[in-house]
């Protein structure tokens, strides 16, 4: 047999595969793999969302709303106080929501902005570490 | 009753468009595709001469690769053939890891044994054992995952000029073995 059919002829013999008896065992397989990492995913997304959250529910409570009488028109002047009493609204409930998770004591709020985006921009570094760390096993 | 329906509509859509649905996160899809094509990437990587296990292993992390690019599949060749060539670059990235490296093995004593063709048949994987190891690499690259020879150079970091001469031998070695005109096949051999 010359190369010129021969060749043809490997291609197709590599080609025809036949159907294993497992097939269906094994894309249940797939699917499920599939499912577990989006709810990683899932899960440490909202993890990380909740986190981000509280972290900006305690700051922005945090914040003084200082709108003087003599900088402010009258209309400025009302907006101003309902924000701060909401704000003292929202504080007191979030206080005593962490303090029902026993996060009372949480000294998120006494650290400064400066602090808290070096602490995430650490923890972001370690994941892209991580990320690295994990691409160049598979390379 | 919509299981059915949907499981109906699943196996009536072309790959192109599971694919274009899996890209868009659609699992079920995905999975339709996997069970339609998981038994050639599975073959494709037994004959490359990976465990059935290990073939398994590579197929699935093939496949949830493939999940993950999906969108990069435009339809250009088949399917199957997209993803038989990520489970292929993924056995060699394995087998690199774990330091049985095939470029480092003697062809002639890596080379395997054929079973005895008692039947009178000659199959495809019966007749690739009769390769060596880097020769059956390299002959199912080429002509079952479809690289060319120099992205098989470059994915089993070879010299061009030995991937070409390792397909030329095993082509050799398996056309004298399936062939009817065989130096081996002194018999009928039917190929499957």
């Amino acid at each position: 047999m010359s190369s010129d059919e021969f060749d043809p002829m490997i291609e197709r013999l590599f080609a025809r595969s036949p159907q294993m008896a497992d097939a269906p065992l094994f894309a249940a397989g797939v699917e499920a793999k599939l499912q577990s990492s989006s709810r990683v995913r899932t899960v440490a997304l909202t993890v990380a969302g909740l986190i981000g959250g509280v972290i900006a529910v305690r700051e922005s409570t945090n914040v003084s709303f200082t709108l003087s009488d003599a900088q402010a028109p009258v209309a400025g002047r009302a907006i101003g106080q309902g924000i701060q009493s909401a704000s003292l609204n929202v504080q007191e409930a979030v206080g005593s929501g962490l303090a029902q998770f026993g996060l009372a004591d949480l000294s998120l709020g006494s650290m400064g902005g400066m602090q808290l985006f070096w602490l995430a921009a650490g923890a972001l570094i370690a994941l892209a570490a991580a990320g690295v760390m994990k691409l160049s096993q598979e390379v | 009753m919509a299981q059915s329906l949907l499981a109906k509509s699943l196996k009536d859509r072309h790959d192109v468009e599971l694919a274009a649905l899996a890209a868009a996160g659609g699992r079920r899809e995905f999975g339709e595709l996997a069970r339609r094509h998981g038994s050639a990437v599975r073959g494709l990587l037994r004959r490359m001469g990976a465990q059935p296990s290990e073939a398994d292993d590579v197929a699935q992390d093939a496949f949830l690769q493939a999940f993950e690019k999906c969108a990069e599949f435009r339809g250009e060749g088949t399917f199957a053939a997209w993803v038989k060539r990520i489970a292929a670059r993924l056995y060699l990235k394995r087998k690199a890891r774990n330091a049985r490296y095939v470029a480092e093995l003697e062809p002639e004593q890596a080379e395997g044994v054929a079973a005895p063709d008692t039947a009178g048949h000659v199959d495809l994987d019966e007749a690739l054992k009769s390769l060596s190891e880097v020769e059956r690499l390299c002959v199912s690259l080429c002509h079952g995952a479809g690289l060319s020879h120099p992205e098989i150079a470059s994915a089993m970091n070879l010299p061009l000029g030995t991937v070409k001469s390792h397909v030329k031998r095993g082509l050799d070695k398996l056309r004298a073995r399936l062939s009817p005109d065989g130096e081996r096949s002194g018999r009928a051999a039917h190929v499957f």
